[in-house]
């Protein structure tokens, strides 16, 4: 066993810091206000490579190891939640499907616009009869000669208005399948933005297919292959999530912490209060354990394994780890953790998003507890 | 012992529910997105005698005691935290430290037209360094005459854009500092010297108005010491013990409104082909809300009786306080997991609520200095004196 | 000048949970309210009252265990309340009441106007109205939106719905007008009336009087009613989605509407 970063390891992370440092903590505060997506941000992240984070060099990606991608989104987590979040989807919900999945003309065709920003990716998966429920989709796809016949509503569809490309899910005759949408595909309409409490930088949007006709060419994998390939998907996402949980808790604890050496209360910094002691200690636990959960979760991913148990673990933990870490160094600020003003309002709301997208954390219990007891040879029902 | 609402007091609770459910309900999510302050409903609350539930009628009150001014909280904080607080703020510990240490003269100026809505009032005891720890208050106030010079600031006063009246706590003699060298004033914000200096940005709670507010060479007339020079700390801390009582209180309806959305989406929504209502970790999530609410309300009204027949309170207070934030804070947070992605978007109530509920952990002393009032009294009644 | 209005009271649908397989209403919060058409008559007649100073005296509908409805009543701003205790008949219907109400109004020494809600929220009776304006005799306006006393205290006018639209209805006082539901803005409580009058402390706790039914009348009156059960109302069957122009719709409600009747 071997718990260090390699020295390349160390390396990107440092660069990943310079980045975020510079190009995206500054912006932070104005963009969440405004609600507008990081777009600058994502221009500069793919002068860097980072929009193909994983993706070979040979399509235009930067190659990374899943664990320095863990690294990166954790990185840009700990100044914008919703900056790591938009990547994250590109990458894990949209690139890395078509690397994995991907005839050679679609990775040809695909990639390097996705690496270079040219496109961003959106994953349109969710229903709005269809949350964790994705058994069965209402959206249709009808096979006509080559073309296909998309038609039904997508909603919380990550990256929406900013997407040059949707990777859409709807059941066609032999299952669930998979669609490469771009933007211009005639019958596709971006529609409805939600509102969110938090990651109010991403836009989840409503997708209307109407008639939406692509070529039959666009298929990724297989008929039948849809289910397989989302899933895949959302695990590799839910590492990314949690790594960005990773992230938010982290700069959490180090801005409270900060500001608990500073406030003094009854003639002393609240550091020296025991009370202020045990939050800090208690988020520095959490987040200790979540960042190595993580980084396994990248090495498991790296070693090819299956990672399906894995995901909801670390997706699961990292959304308590995230929410509690960022409830309690509120707390620490006290007044101040409750004004717009100051980051930890913002992460508190953003950190909130984890326990329900990409899954609510009652879900991954779920699937955790199937994997244990199938081992006992008992099959459980959601 | 009698659990049972007295019948004026449910006839209260019928006629406020129906005032929220008319006039306040159907501005909540306006005033959250608009950053807005309601000043009419204010004024409607005060026309129906609302804004002095709690106070005697012969100061142009209700009279129908802390029970009744709890379920005035409660009731308001069902549909509207903002508004909740603007209340809150006003009767709860403003107008109450007036009512609780002013003079017959003080209470006829000042407490009348504050009980019937005429004007609203504030209370000044936050400073950016000193929240909860009284004694580091900077505000100096000294005797020039028959007046008293203010000189200082104040920060997060709730209702203070817009407040007429503000009690202030100021160091009047620095040597003695909190016990003996703080006094209240009654302040009205007409006064030359009295500036409004800013208004915060907060995650929730953005019907109110939480502003600096600051005191440059503001005369103060000596009559306007509210109780005794130097016996400020105590005063302050008298209202306050009311206002953690209430907050308690509001806390409750917090909670309610958190329940009651969770148990109707639990009931419609549904998932593998069975209502969310089946599933063990919604039931479990709805019946600790339910458990916990229920605890809460019981202790919230016991205290409220307590203060009604002038039984002493404080520890309890600060429990009401303390367990009902978290109680809130935790019934928003199950409601909004049981929402799941609606549960995220501004389309719906429950966002607004998750925002509004965390301010209870942090208003008018956090929970963390509600720990420390708890236990330093378990501890005094032990012969130990524990310092903060 | 006198306004007299008759207020009953329901189980507040919010508090109660229909469940027809059971057979039973569960009370989940035994909580009451006053029904809403009669809330709009003591709108109506507390807005008679503010513009030309009459007094207002509120009477029950039926013979209620409390007097719980009386107590809103006066907290919302009526002069005088009455109370009438003592035990009716099984089925004390809107004849039997009618004629209690009669005597009750001609023991107060007579009133120039009657208001009263036009139906009840629960059983869906709408006669007392109608017939306590027969027994004492006077024109009646059924239904009304609006209600205006004219200067002279002689005439009342009301707005009444006719032909899909409305009529401005007038009869000489005195006179009895039914309020429907729905029809005003409703002012709240006054506070310090609400704790008084329920505390019973101050004018507005002396201003209930209780009064026994049975002293006002020589002979008991006889309901027209007869309580023999209840039951559900038959369950509402799904309806039919006509769909085409509107000719076309209206056919084909008219021919499913012939099915039905079967003709």
């Amino acid at each position: 066993m071997d718990f260090a970063l390699s020295e390349e390891q160390e390396m990107f992370r440092s660069m990943f810091r310079d980045f975020s440092t510079k190009e995206i903590a500054p912006y932070v505060e104005e963009l969440d206000h405004a609600e507008k997506p990081p777009l600058d941000a994502l221009r500069k992240a793919a002068r860097q490579g980072f929009l193909g984070a994983t993706v070979p060099e040979e399509y235009g990606g930067a190659g990374l190891d899943p664990l320095s991608y863990a690294l990166l989104i954790e990185t840009l987590a700990g100044d914008c939640m919703s900056t790591a979040i938009t990547l994250a989807t590109h990458v894990s919900l949209v690139a890395m499907p078509i690397l994995a999945h991907g005839t050679d003309a679609q990775k040809e065709d695909w990639l390097p616009r996705l690496c270079s920003g040219e496109a961003i990716g959106a994953f349109a998966l969710t229903e709005p009869d269809a949350g964790s429920d994705t058994s069965r989709l209402h959206t249709r796809a009808i096979v006509e000669g080559d073309e296909v016949l998309l038609e039904g509503v997508k909603t919380w569809v990550a990256n929406g208005e900013i997407a040059g490309l949707f990777l859409v899910f709807a059941r066609g005759e032999a299952g669930h399948e998979a669609f490469l949408v771009p933007r211009d595909a005639p019958g596709l309409t971006v529609g409805y933005r939600e509102p969110t409490l938090g990651l109010r930088c991403v836009t989840f949007n409503t997708l209307y297919l109407e008639g939406c006709r692509i070529p039959l060419s666009n298929r990724l994998g297989g008929p039948g292959d849809g289910g397989r390939i989302a899933q895949e998907a959302q695990d590799l996402m839910a590492i990314a999530l949690a790594a960005a949980g990773l992230g938010v808790a982290e700069s959490a604890l180090q801005v409270a912490a900060k500001y608990a050496t500073e406030r003094v209360q009854f003639g002393v910094p609240i550091a020296q209060k025991q009370a202020i002691q045990n939050y800090v200690a208690g988020a520095m636990i959490e987040t200790e354990a979540l960042r190595y959960l993580v980084y396994h979760a990248a090495w498991l991913v790296e070693q090819g394994k299956d990672i399906s148990f894995d995901a909801s673990i670390v997706k699961a933990f990292g959304a308590r780890v995230a929410r509690s870490v960022t409830n309690r160094m509120l707390q620490v600020m006290g007044g101040y953790g409750y004004m717009e003003d100051y980051p930890l309002a913002r992460k508190y709301r953003d950190a909130r998003a984890l326990h329900i997208i990409g899954g609510p954390t009652e879900w991954h219990d779920f699937r955790i507890a199937r994997h244990i007891f199938a081992g006992l040879d008992l099959a459980i029902a959601p | 012992m009698d659990f049972t609402f007295s019948p004026e007091h449910r006839a209260l609770r019928r006629m406020i529910r129906e005032f929220v459910e008319n006039e306040i309900a159907p501005l909540a999510a306006e005033l959250d997105r608009t950053h807005r302050v309601p000043f009419e409903t204010m004024r409607k609350l005060g026309e129906v005698g609302l804004l002095g539930v709690c106070f005697p009628q012969e100061y142009g009150g209700m009279g129908a005691g802390e029970i009744g001014y709890c379920i005035l909280m409660e009731e308001l904080n069902r549909v509207c935290t903002s508004t909740g607080t603007n209340v809150g703020a006003h009767i709860g510990i403003g107008a109450m430290a007036i009512y609780l240490d002013g003079n017959e003269e003080q209470k006829r100026k000042y407490l009348t037209p504050l009980a019937r809505g005429e004007k609203i009032a504030a209370f000044g005891l936050t400073e950016s360094g000193a929240g909860s720890d009284a004694a580091a208050i900077r505000t100096r106030a000294v005797r020039e005459g028959d007046s008293w010079i203010l000189d200082g600031g104040k920060v997060f006063i709730t209702n203070g854009g817009y407040a007429d009246i503000v009690t202030v706590m100021a160091v009047t003699d620095p040597a003695l500092g909190a016990r003996g060298g703080v006094t209240a004033f009654i302040v009205e914000t007409q006064w030359p010297g009295f500036k409004v200096a800013r208004e915060e940005d907060k995650m929730g709670i953005r019907g109110t108005s939480t502003a600096e507010i600051v005191f440059e060479e503001l005369r103060v007339p000596h009559e306007n010491v509210l109780g005794k020079v130097g016996e400020g700390f105590i005063t302050f801390m008298k209202a306050l013990d009311m206002g953690r009582l209430t907050l308690g209180a509001a806390c409750i309806g917090g909670a309610e409104m958190a329940l009651e959305s969770a148990v109707r989406w639990a009931k419609t929504r549904k998932q593998f082909g069975v209502a969310l209502a089946h599933k063990q970790a919604v039931q479990w999530m709805i019946a600790n809300m339910a458990t916990e609410i229920e605890a809460l309300r019981s202790l919230v009204y016991r205290v409220a009786w307590m203060v009604d027949t002038g039984q002493p309170f404080t520890q309890l207070a600060a429990m009401c306080k303390l367990y009902g934030s978290e109680v809130a804070s935790r019934a928003i947070d199950m409601a909004l997991q049981i929402h799941g992605g609606l549960g995220f978007t501004r389309d719906f109530p429950i966002e607004r609520g998750f925002r509004d509920a965390r301010i209870g952990e942090i208003y008018e002393g956090t929970s963390e200095v509600q720990r420390i009032v708890i236990a330093s009294n378990i501890f005094r009644e032990h012969g130990v004196r524990i310092r903060p | 000048m006198r306004a007299i209005v008759v207020l009953g009271r329901v189980l507040d649908p919010a508090g109660i949970v229909v469940n027809r397989r059971a057979g039973r209403i569960f009370v989940n919060r035994e909580e009451y309210i006053l029904p809403p058409a009669d809330r709009c008559a003591l709108e109506a007649a507390m807005r008679i009252k503010d513009a030309t100073g009459c007094e207002v005296i509120a009477l029950p509908r039926a013979l209620f265990p409390d007097d719980d409805v009386l107590r809103q009543a006066l907290a919302i701003g009526a002069d005088r309340a009455i109370y009438l205790s003592g035990r009716g008949p099984d089925c004390a219907d809107d004849a039997f009441m009618a004629s209690v109400l009669a005597a009750a109004i001609r023991q107060l020494g007579g009133a120039d106007l009657v208001l009263t809600g036009a139906t009840t929220l629960d059983t869906g009776w709408t006669q007392l109205g109608p017939r306590l304006a027969e027994i004492l005799d006077w024109p009646q306006i059924l239904d009304a939106w609006q209600v205006e006393v004219q200067d002279s205290m002689t005439v009342v006018q009301a707005v009444v719905p006719a032909d899909g639209g409305y009529a401005l209805a007038e009869a000489d006082l005195p006179a009895l007008v039914t309020i429907a539901a729905g029809a005003l803005k409703l002012r709240y409580p006054n506070g310090v009336r609400l704790i008084n009058v329920y505390r019973g402390i101050g004018a507005v706790a002396e201003a209930l009087e209780r009064w026994e039914w049975q002293t006002l009348l020589e002979e008991r009156p006889t309901p027209v009613l007869e309580r023999r059960g209840q039951e559900f109302p038959p369950e509402r069957e799904r309806g039919v989605r006509v769909s085409g122009s509107a000719a076309e719709m209206a056919r084909a409600v008219a021919g499913a509407l012939r099915q039905r009747l079967g003709r």
